[in-house]
């Protein structure tokens, strides 16, 4: 027996590590980060960048050793000149067949790199710069000098022979485009560093031009973070309410669990009683008339139960409170529209079970030994029929904690449900992908509890 | 070969005849096919006056707001008073013996205009429930083929390999589908409408991509089963490839599963679409049941009852009718159940 439970235990963990993964290709790699979509547009990006180091999103996906930084957004010049528009005495030419987008620097002058915001502290970058210089020399300097300068900012052209400066490099003369990199670390003052590029003797152009960031080491990765953040609980924290998702979780978790407990409860008894008239009165007008309503039940859209048991019930004949979490009676209204409109699909599951068990062999033998019907009902078919019963009961305990994504709004119940309606409006993320990977760890942990059940009922089980 | 195929096929066509009588005599099953086919058509033409009025590059008349004409009541006859320039009266009583007997045209033009322009009403901006109403039909239409167009696919090619293959693939299909099982239905689908965006797209993709694991799994019981029959062993021996064993010898006699569950599945896809639309991630700035549900919800307690009785009177038609077909279907193409339901 304890065996077969490791075994069914170590099943598990594929499939919460499958779990895991889908929801990171969801909302990782396909989602990509929401910065923009929650922040907005007009948003600086350092808020940008901060949103996104707080949630690991400015990290590679898998593994990597640099990462991009909205400090400086790549720029290929593929239309514009990008954030170099600004700056005076750059020329953009846009790109024709083997010559790529540029930007041209007149020679003469310092250009600043338009960096968004100061890097960080005690890190290291580097530039990757796509350049071409036909004649004349260029210095690309990671902190500017501390030469006083006019009052244009211009600086007197460099020399042809400039000796390079401590974190200055000079670019080679080249006829044709070639990729430079340019490493650099930040001390323990960021505001020194002021990337400046000048060009002496002919003109500069540059086709392409990114910022790397080095992460700390090979597995600093978002999904590493994703794992990390799983295994200490933490889901992270909502934008939107500015609460920690692990504490929203918390306090959505009682008023779900107040709905829906009841809803599945007074479900299972009344199902279960319907199920077994028909089984009792099997092929009687009862029965077929219980199938028809249970079919015209289902198909009725639970929206409509909703709307239209909120608007007549508490609204038109003033039944029940319409709208709240004060007292318990707030809850009948939901409870009720809960329990009708699941009603239909439940009674013919139940029906069919016990159907099954009625053509059963050992049910022709107890009738034929003269066992009543009601007996026969109550101790055999039922007792039989409560294998698929507890299955499907079980299997439908996790959806109980994330509530009704819809009564709950409807009735102004601030339970999971309602969270994760307007976490879906709001965009998000991390309360979303919480309550779906909670759910499914709780979906995952019911199958192994109804398969140990199922152990300890049939030994034959166990043997597979 | 040409032997198993043609042997396969006959019995295939006598399953298929066999079911078609049955069915034929299921009243129930044939007054849903009846709906269905009437569904059908009201999206079809749907379509085509979205296209045509996409063409045109004008408003179709389902989303020209007339401020005039708003709330007005659910009629099947125009307002006594309503006034029409183009009505002549006299038209109206030519059966009491006027000299000016009019055309076929001319008497049948007359009788129309006696209906009412909005026979279903009006909703807050003046605009008719019943082509809105068909619009929607047109959207569950959609999104109903669309998504199973998405999921069985998929589900049937994995249950296949699954099934087929065994060992490690199985292990492998196993694994993906019970992982995706595990994820609550309702939010992944949210979920992944979120993150690819507002809009239809989301809604076939977070519908499709999620509802081919039932599927799957049938499919991959089935050919196990099969797996081991002898038209399966010959064909091998005769050495075919184990692709078109499976696609053109297996999969015929186990396509009645694909048909059930596509019938099935219909109906929960489109209310699947009804709750994204009324959530608002859904269809955008088109006419779908979803969007006027969350329309009409406040108007109705306003007393403004009809958009909202419509719509769900058409969901409610459409998802029962797909039910009951369903199960029709279930009951003659799977001789199995068929013996089993008394």
């Amino acid at each position: 027996m304890y065996r077969y439970i490791i075994r069914r235990i170590l099943q598990m963990i594929p499939t919460v590590f499958g779990v895991i993964v889908i929801t990171f290709i969801l909302f990782n790699i396909v989602g990509g980060s929401p910065a923009t979509m929650t922040l907005g547009k007009n948003i600086s990006p350092k808020a940008l960048e901060e949103f996104d180091e707080q949630r690991g999103f400015n990290k590679p996906l898998l593994l990597g050793r640099w990462s991009a930084t909205r400090a400086y957004q790549d720029t290929v010049f593929a239309r514009n000149a990008g954030p170099w528009r600004e700056i005076e005495g750059v020329v953009y030419v846009a790109g024709q067949r083997p010559e790529p987008g540029h930007i041209v620097m007149a020679p003469g002058k310092d250009y600043a790199v338009p960096l968004a915001f100061k890097l960080k502290k005690q890190t290291t970058y580097q530039w990757i710069l796509k350049y071409r210089l036909i004649s004349g020399t260029a210095v690309f300097r990671i902190i500017a000098d501390d030469q006083p300068r006019g009052a244009t900012g211009a600086r007197p052209a460099l020399p042809a022979a400039a000796e390079p400066e401590p974190q200055a490099t000079v670019l080679p003369t080249n006829s044709a485009w070639q990729t430079i990199r340019i490493p650099f670390t930040v001390g323990s003052d960021p505001a020194v560093v002021k990337p400046t590029v000048s060009a002496a003797g002919g003109a500069l152009e540059i086709s392409a031009l990114r910022l790397r960031r080095q992460n700390a080491h090979w597995f600093d990765s978002q999904f590493v973070f994703y794992l990390r953040q799983i295994a200490r609980g933490d889901f992270g924290k909502s934008h939107y309410t500015n609460q920690r998702v692990a504490q929203m979780l918390k306090d959505g978790i009682m008023p779900s669990l107040a709905l829906t407990v009841p809803i599945f409860l007074v479900e299972l008894v009344v199902a279960l009683s319907i199920a077994l008239l028909c089984a009792f009165w099997r092929n009687s007008w009862l029965d077929r008339g219980i199938v028809v309503i249970a079919v015209a039940l289902m198909s009725v859209n639970y929206l409509v139960w909703i709307i239209f048991g909120q608007y007549l019930l508490g609204y038109r004949w003033g039944f029940f409170p319409l709208w709240g979490f004060e007292a318990w009676s707030y809850l009948l209204l939901p409870v009720l529209i809960g329990v009708v409109s699941g009603l239909g699909a439940t009674v013919r599951f139940y029906r069919t079970v016990m159907l099954d068990e009625m053509y059963r062999d050992y049910v022709r033998t107890a009738l034929a030994k003269g066992v009543s019907r009601p007996g026969l009902l109550f101790r055999h078919v039922l007792k039989n029929a409560m294998i698929p019963i507890l299955t499907n009961v079980v299997i439908a305990i996790p959806f109980l904690y994330a509530g009704s994504l819809l009564l709950e709004g409807f009735f102004g119940i601030p339970g999971l449900g309602n969270m994760g309606i307007n976490a879906l409006n709001y965009s998000d993320i991390d309360v979303v992908r919480a309550i779906v990977l909670i759910g499914s760890v709780l979906y995952v942990a019911a199958n192994l509890m109804t398969d140990l059940c199922y152990a300890l009922v049939d030994p034959r089980v166990r043997l597979e | 070969m040409n032997q198993s195929n043609a042997q396969s096929k006959s019995a295939g066509r006598s399953l298929w005849a066999d079911a078609w009588r049955q069915l034929r005599r299921n009243r129930l099953a044939m007054a849903s096919f009846w709906i269905i086919l009437l569904y059908l058509a009201m999206a079809l033409y749907g379509e085509g006056v979205y296209w045509y009025f996409h063409w045109q590059d004008t408003t179709p008349p389902y989303q020209q707001t007339n401020l005039q004409e708003e709330y007005l009541r659910p009629s099947v006859f125009r307002h006594p008073f309503a006034a029409d320039p183009g009505d002549d009266s006299s038209l109206l009583t030519d059966h009491h013996g006027s000299p000016a007997a009019p055309g076929l045209a001319a008497r049948l033009r007359s009788g129309l205009r006696v209906l009412a322009h909005h026979p279903l009403g009006t909703d807050n901006l003046g605009r008719d429930v019943l082509q809105r109403t068909v619009q929607g039909a047109r959207i569950a239409f959609q999104v109903g083929i669309i998504t199973s167009c998405i999921a069985i696919p998929i589900g049937v090619f994995l249950g296949c390999l699954a099934g087929y293959f065994g060992g490690k693939t199985d292990d492998f299909i196993v694994w993906l589908y019970s992982t995706f099982s595990s994820i609550p239905g309702l939010l992944f689908i949210f979920a992944i409408a979120m993150v690819v965006g507002k809009g239809l797209l989301g809604v076939y993709l977070g519908i499709g991509l999620t509802t081919w694991v039932n599927l799957c799994r049938l499919m991959r019981g089935e050919v196990m089963k099969h797996k081991t029959r002898p038209y399966v062993q010959a064909a091998r021996a005769l050495g075919l490839g184990p692709f078109r064993i499976m696609f053109r010898h297996i999969l015929p006699n186990i396509f009645h599963i694909i048909i059930i569950t596509f019938s099935l599945r219909f109906p929960a896809a489109i209310s699947t679409e009804v709750f994204m639309s009324f959530l608002g991630i859904g269809v955008q700035g088109e006419p779908s049941w979803g969007i006027m549900i969350s329309n009409a919800r406040l108007r109705l307690w306003q007393g403004v009852w009809w958009e909202m009785t419509f719509v769900t009177a058409a969901i409610f038609f459409v998802v029962l009718a797909f039910n009951l077909l369903g199960d029709a279907l279930r009951d003659a193409l799977d001789p199995r159940l068929r013996t089993s339901e008394h």
